[in-house]
């Protein structure tokens, strides 16, 4: 077809040791947006390297044809002038500059001894915001006053002023509020009209239906099926390219006992605004959690789910948290992580990379950083023996892949980091483990054994409460569900009662006009 | 290989200059030159053990300089007034550990740069020394005191505590090995025969060194206490495993029930108790003590740090690195004023050599 503007073909890649890429094939029109889907470590991001670039030609095998034409980028400058653009997942934007100096970074119209024609930088940024539609920033607002979601719209036009026509997004959506990613695919579909060629590159399987016109699978590196349309294929036959197998087994069940005791008991939590006075990240919150249960709790970003577990934790350093948690009927003070661990909680962060692993350090010492004092003698001496025995026994507990126990970090794989973090945490002999996000960025069969380990810890006795924003992994793993939304908690519901669309309506209620709100907060 | 050399670059630039210094000079590789090297280097040494810790949670303290130079003051002084010796140096120390503390209260709890109040410190200490000697040198008349930085242990005993080291450290190698069989872990011979034929050698040495000359001096003898004091914690201890954390990654270290506030006000109480009794060191081997002693002494004590392998950056490096860089440094001062090379140009020498290690630092973690 004549509309064929990007096509990639036989694509392979190698590493060493590895074949990232083997035998990539596809192509994106005109006009029309191509997603394109795969788990973590499918080949996602090198693929995009290649075509941008970063890879310069001789690296790969395979074509790259650009509007017919075959392409051998030397670098990321000659891909640019391809018209290919990348909207990356992690923003590459100045905060302290202003918008208009972050779309020209380094490309500035200038004038006579190279000064810069701030006018003209000003009035060609405004335009561009123009051709986007946009009209709640400006060219002259510093960037670090815009929203993530009006950021990424900044990383747009910046695309844009290289007169791009081929832009491709890195999973655009993972850090935005749904009202930011309503305004995102309205962006993309204005484009769309304009004939811009995009792909899009998620697994979140809702956006892919809202958006994308054609569908295309990604596994081990290798192009699964065609790119079909996407009202051709069922979500089921989708996810099944992704893994390769059928996945009911996806959240393992364990026998339903009877709901123990009551263990954690939060009482009127309330957490404040790190920046804005007078705020809550958390606002008045009680719930409880009981031995043999798994607590889910569900939510949108930033509605204080997280803030919520930190408090509860010591952990909160934003501002002020104040509250009561009881644990077995006994009031605790907790004023510092130190203490909650002493008390029997523990919390798994979200953000393994910058709150849970101390990358460039060993295995063995991410292992057992948080039960030192457990490993020690009373002179502070770090019983080596017996750590190397503990952290050998996590690793065949947990089933973690590793090289050695003296081996970085930073070589695992996702799947296994977290489960170093999961068994630094066991480590502690927790009472109450509180996993925040505990499968994020991980594959789906490290989520299964991820699942698998949490229900035998409830079998153990321990209280099991898990923040997550995947909503098939809440409803499928949660004796109960709390809601939060903008702070507050908004529902609880049993496994029984609990639907995605429920779910959804209480969560985005913040989001509805108001007159739902208040009789569903006394609900 | 490159790993081997990457790891031990510092060591093997000692060897060299050591080797090539033997060859160039008639005096370089004698029992009573060596024993002065020896000599220069603790004071650095004993402070740059303590800078260690600092710069592996990513810190700085640039006012141990300073802070030499007022114990130095401050425990001739109060001998001065009359003050017994043990008296005196032991209330020094106390005032080392309490203007630590004062820098990591600040750094700790109102999370200031360290850079910032330590500079402060730097300058408040020096204008300290400066008023309490009121601008001029303190003799010190006490024999006892003298013993400190100019006596030595004898000869024969010397040689004991020498050999009873060797035998601790091949005891403990066998231990190591023996745990490692237990707990099936990889054993890399090629490394610990060479680990152990270097520190054999260096104990030989030693044993020659101090042998032939006088014995071990009292200086020496506290500097590889206060080393191996540091080995062991960074190494073996729960505090030590902190710091490593704390400089990977403090967040993850926080949430993971590492109080941050106290471990960092302990590290900069550490590294100004060891600045005073490098003072009091000093004091004891000039026979008074200067206001301006130790100015400048930051400097050459975070280049032996950062020589010796410990990254900026925090969270990577070890007392041993920073002893040998100690060392590196000794030996290559005395190395060029025996060779006559003009002071002006030993500065010149010096501050190249710090750049070169602070670029192979940058360039062997860029290459991972």
């Amino acid at each position: 077809m004549s509309d064929i503007i990007l096509e990639m073909s036989g694509i392979i890649k190698d590493f060493p040791g590895v074949r990232a890429l083997d035998g990539v094939d596809f192509a994106a029109r005109k006009g029309e947006v191509l997603a394109l889907i795969g788990e973590n470590g499918a080949g996602k991001s090198t693929l995009m390297k290649v075509l941008s670039g970063v890879w310069p030609y001789p690296s790969y095998e395979g074509d790259i044809h650009v509007r017919g034409q075959l392409m051998r980028f030397a670098g990321t400058r000659e891909a640019e002038r391809a018209g290919i653009a990348i909207i990356h997942q992690e923003l590459n934007l100045i905060p302290e500059l202003t918008v208009a100096e972050n779309v020209f970074l380094d490309r500035q119209t200038r004038g006579f001894l190279g000064r810069i024609d701030w006018n003209q930088l000003f009035s060609q940024t405004t335009a561009l915001l123009e051709r986007l539609n946009i009209r709640d920033f400006a060219a002259t607002d510093p960037v670090k006053s815009l929203t993530v979601g009006k950021q990424q719209v900044v990383e747009i036009a910046k695309a844009l002023s290289l007169s791009a026509d081929i832009l491709i997004f890195d999973e655009p959506t993972s850090a935005l509020t749904d009202k930011e990613v309503a305004e995102l695919f309205r962006i993309i579909r204005d484009l769309k009209a304009e004939g811009v060629a995009m792909v899009y590159i998620s697994h979140k399987m809702e956006e892919l239906e809202q958006i994308c016109d054609r569908v295309q699978v990604l596994r081990d590196g290798k192009t699964i099926g065609a790119s079909d349309p996407i009202a051709d294929v069922d979500m089921d036959e989708i996810i099944r390219r992704m893994v390769g197998r059928n996945i009911e087994d996806m959240f393992p069940r364990r026998e339903q006992s009877e709901p123990g005791p009551e263990t954690l008991e939060v009482k009127r939590m309330s957490v404040s605004h790190p920046t804005i006075p007078g705020a809550k990240r958390v606002d008045n919150v009680s719930f409880s959690a009981r031995r043999g249960e798994i607590l889910g709790v569900a939510g949108l970003m930033g509605a204080g789910r997280s803030e919520l577990m930190q408090a509860i934790f010591g952990a909160y350093d934003g501002g002020e948290a104040a509250g009561e948690v009881y644990l077995d009927g006994e009031k605790l003070a907790i004023g510092s992580p130190t203490d909650a661990i002493a008390q029997g909680i523990a919390l798994v962060t979200e953000d393994r990379k910058h709150m849970g692993l101390v990358l460039g350090q060993s295995i063995l010492m991410n292992l057992t950083l948080s039960a030192l004092g457990n490993l020690s003698n009373r002179f502070g001496v770090v019983d080596a023996g017996r750590e190397r025995s503990v952290a050998l026994k996590n690793v065949a507990d947990l089933r973690i892949k590793i090289p050695g126990l003296d081996y970085l970090i930073d070589t695992l794989s996702g799947g296994n980091q977290q489960k170093v973090v999961i068994a630094k945490w066991l480590n502690t002999a927790p009472r109450v483990l509180i996993l925040d996000e505990p499968t994020r960025g991980i594959d789906v069969g490290a989520k299964v054994e991820i699942y698998k380990l949490m229900n035998q810890l409830v079998e153990d006795g321990v209280t099991v409460i898990m923040v997550s924003s995947e909503l098939p992994e809440v409803l499928g793993m949660s004796d109960r569900i709390l809601v939060m939304c903008e702070g507050r908690k908004v529902a609880e519901l049993s496994r029984e009662e609990a639907t995605k669309e429920i779910i959804m309506q209480y969560a985005s209620q913040g989001e509805l006009a108001g007159e739902a709100t208040d009789e569903q907060v006394s609900a | 290989m490159s790993k081997f050399l990457r790891d031990n670059a510092t060591m093997l630039a000692l060897i060299f200059f050591g080797v090539l210094l033997a060859f160039t000079s008639d005096v370089f590789f004698t029992p009573r030159n060596l024993n002065n090297v020896a000599q220069q280097v603790t004071v650095v040494g004993i402070v740059a053990v303590g800078m260690t810790m600092v710069i592996l949670i990513a810190g700085i303290d640039l006012s141990v300089g300073s802070l030499v130079g007022l114990a130095a003051i401050g425990v001739t002084w109060l001998m001065q007034h009359d003050f017994g010796v043990w008296t005196a140096v032991v209330l020094t120390l106390i005032n080392g550990g309490i203007i630590g503390y004062w820098n990591g209260f600040w750094i700790a709890r109102y999370r200031i740069p360290a850079f910032i109040i330590t500079l402060g410190m730097m300058t408040i200490a020096r204008g300290l020394a400066l008023s309490i000697s009121d601008g001029s040198s303190i003799p010190v008349t006490n024999q006892t005191f003298q013993l400190i930085g100019g006596e030595y242990i004898p000869v024969w005993p010397s040689l004991i505590l020498l050999g009873v080291m060797w035998l601790l450290f091949l005891y403990r190698t066998a231990f190591d090995i023996r745990q490692r069989r237990r707990y099936k872990l990889d054993i890399h011979l090629p490394e610990i025969i060479i680990s152990g034929v270097m520190i054999s050698i260096g104990i030989g040495l030693a044993m020659w060194i101090f042998g032939s000359y006088k014995g071990i001096p009292i200086p020496v003898a506290i500097f590889a206490v206060v080393a191996l004091a540091g080995v062991f914690t960074l190494r073996s201890t729960r505090f030590g495993r902190r710091l490593y954390a704390m400089g990977g990654n403090e967040e993850a270290a926080r949430l993971s029930g590492i109080n941050i506030r106290v471990t960092t006000a302990a590290v900069y109480v550490i590294v100004a108790v060891l600045s005073a009794i490098a003072g009091v060191i000093l004091s004891s081997r000039l026979n008074g003590a200067s206001p301006n002693l130790g100015t400048m002494l930051e400097l050459d004590v975070i280049a032996a740090v950062v020589i010796g392998g410990t990254s900026l950056t925090g969270g990577i490096g070890t007392v041993g690195g920073t002893v040998v860089g100690a060392f590196l440094i000794g030996v290559l001062s005395n190395g060029m004023s025996l060779l006559d090379i003009n002071a002006f140009y030993q500065l010149i020498i010096k501050g190249f050599i710090i750049i070169v290690a602070v670029l192979f630092d940058v360039l062997s973690k860029r290459k991972k």
